[in-house]
């Protein structure tokens, strides 16, 4: 269970992030729908510890406050983030990527047991383990770096618009793994920027506008709701 | 003649690839430049000068005693100094040029140290300089222990990078610090390391070129210099390419040295630099940026 309360982000003079509140199960797919520049990204960054959060905000992962944890400490306590632009290491190799995210002596032993379920959830990246991650196609770069997280054996994933840059066929590919990741207990929350498949795949949905939640529901309410139609479903 | 310029162009450029291969480590590890840098090789180089003196000990003995202290005292800039502006920075732009200011200060502070206890003469010590016949070339034995020596441990460097658990996440922090952090990585742990390793390396390379070279304490940043013009031109981070270009810096010195003129050395050096920055801005071995 990961509990979010009172987030508030500030850019300079910029609030980009209003006390921002969420909340999510154990094993639950949710997204947070919001336009360009709406906050999306802030609030996942926040999250992960990656921009610095206003006095009050909370986050807390079954129990344990991870608000004032530095990024790489978050991560050791189960949160990972795919985050916009993947930041692969990309002038190394596939396995020498995926290895990596078995970083920490936690998920160190388990790196083997991880690797082959990251190969179970996208096993194109098998017969490229040799490969220099920034020579793949984007497609295939956004299958690293989902993989590099799971070996972080995290209870909760969090993606930064994994679909952006992505051609349509790679991205209902890329959303049809998402659920066999929930499927062992990982709790997913992935924003997006206007997508059916994105509520296609997920439990429930959170809308934000200019930093500020504004809406949330369950993932079919949102999608027969005529506002969320308009707004982010393109009529 | 040829065979000469050759002999001393590998043997000084052995020590360059080494002492450039430091600070590209701590470079692109640490994001930070060290124009202290030099600085580390030539108090090296005074502390074995004085401790030779001393007790008569061999220097490449003495410098299983200075290379770990180098370390701990790099290691300890990392973080004494280092870390508050790291931590500030808002931009890795603004770090780059905090870096830059502070660690120019660094230089002087410790150049003002070795001026103090030694002066600003050219000091020198004899070791090892025995004439060596190799074909129709006479090389110092110094020169040919201390090339070895650049060549052994460059190597087992280059290895420990590749390698290693611990040179695999070097080198990711140096590919993409965000990245490092986001799989559980203390991005200021491995600057650190990186600082300390670099900070080894220069001492050991200060040691090497002490047996016959003559040196003064305000010979650091020349160094500084020559291992950061080795570290653009390769690409920075990448280590291979900083040991062949070091190499090829140390050779061009020689022949430029023998068949020009010795006052010449530098001027080529930096007409070189730039020729290969006007065809190459990333770097002979480097990739353009993302």
């Amino acid at each position: 269970m990961l509990e979010v309360s009172n987030v508030s982000v500030r850019y300079g003079h910029h609030l980009a992030l209003e006390n921002a509140s969420l909340s999510v199960s154990k094993g639950e797919i949710v997204v947070v729908l919001g336009s360009n520049g709406a906050g999306k990204s802030t609030l996942i960054k926040a999250m992960a510890g990656l921009v610095r959060t206003e006095p009050g905000a909370s986050v807390v992962l079954d129990g344990q406050p991870l608000h004032k944890l530095p990024a790489h400490r978050i991560v050791d306590a189960g949160l990972a983030l795919v985050p916009e632009g993947r930041h692969l290491f990309s002038t190394l190799t596939v396995h020498e990527n995926l290895l990596l995210g078995a970083f920490l002596p936690r998920t160190r032993d388990r790196a083997e047991e991880s690797m082959e379920r990251v190969f179970e959830v996208f096993p194109k990246l098998k017969q490229r383990l040799a490969q220099i991650a920034g020579t793949m196609s984007g497609g295939e770069q956004q299958m690293v770096a989902i993989g590099r997280a799971m070996m972080t054996c995290p209870r909760f994933l969090l993606l930064d618009e994994p679909s952006l840059g992505l051609a349509p066929l790679l991205t209902s590919e890329l959303f049809k793994a998402l659920p066999s990741i929930a499927t062992t207990g990982t709790s997913v929350l992935l924003v997006e920027q206007n997508s059916h498949q994105s509520l296609s795949i997920a439990d429930r949905g959170y809308l934000i506008e200019k930093g500020v939640i504004t809406g949330q529901g369950t993932a079919k309410e949102l999608l027969e709701s005529e506002e969320v139609q308009k707004a982010y479903l393109g009529g | 003649m040829f065979l000469f310029a050759l002999l001393s162009g590998l043997t000084l450029g052995g020590v360059y690839a080494l002492v450039a291969m430091g600070l590209t480590i701590q470079y692109s590890v640490s994001r930070t430049m060290n124009l202290g840098y030099g600085e580390f090789l030539i108090a090296a180089a005074f502390s074995v000068f004085v401790m030779f003196g001393a007790f008569g000990i061999s220097p490449y003995i003495l410098a299983i005693l200075v290379v770990p202290v180098a370390f701990g005292v790099s290691w300890l800039i990392y973080r004494v100094m280092l870390m508050p502006i790291v931590r500030r920075a808002r931009s890795p732009l603004a770090l780059e040029i905090d870096s830059l200011l502070l660690t120019f200060g660094l230089l002087f502070a410790i150049m003002g140290v070795l001026l103090l206890i030694f002066g600003s003469n050219y000091t020198n010590y004899y070791y090892l300089s025995v004439p060596v016949r190799i074909l129709d070339a006479t090389v110092a034995l110094n020169r040919l222990v201390s090339f070895g020596a650049a060549v052994i441990v460059g190597a087992i460097g280059y290895w420990l990078l590749m390698r290693t658990r611990t040179g695999m996440v070097l080198r990711a922090v140096s590919v993409d610090p965000v990245g490092a952090r986001l799989v559980g990585i203390d991005v200021n742990w491995a600057a650190g390391l990186a600082y300390g390793l670099g900070g080894a390396i220069a001492a050991l390379g200060g040691v090497l070129i002490s047996t016959y070279m003559t040196f003064t304490a305000e010979m650091g940043v020349v160094f500084t210099m020559k291992a950061l013009i080795v570290v653009i031109m390769a690409g920075v981070g990448h280590v291979l390419g900083a040991l062949i270009a070091g190499m090829a810096l140390g050779l061009i010195e020689a022949f430029v040295s023998a068949y020009l003129d010795p006052g010449l050395t530098i001027a080529v050096i930096y007409a070189v630099f730039l020729l290969a920055l006007i065809i190459r801005p990333q770097g002979i071995f480097g990739r353009v940026a993302r």
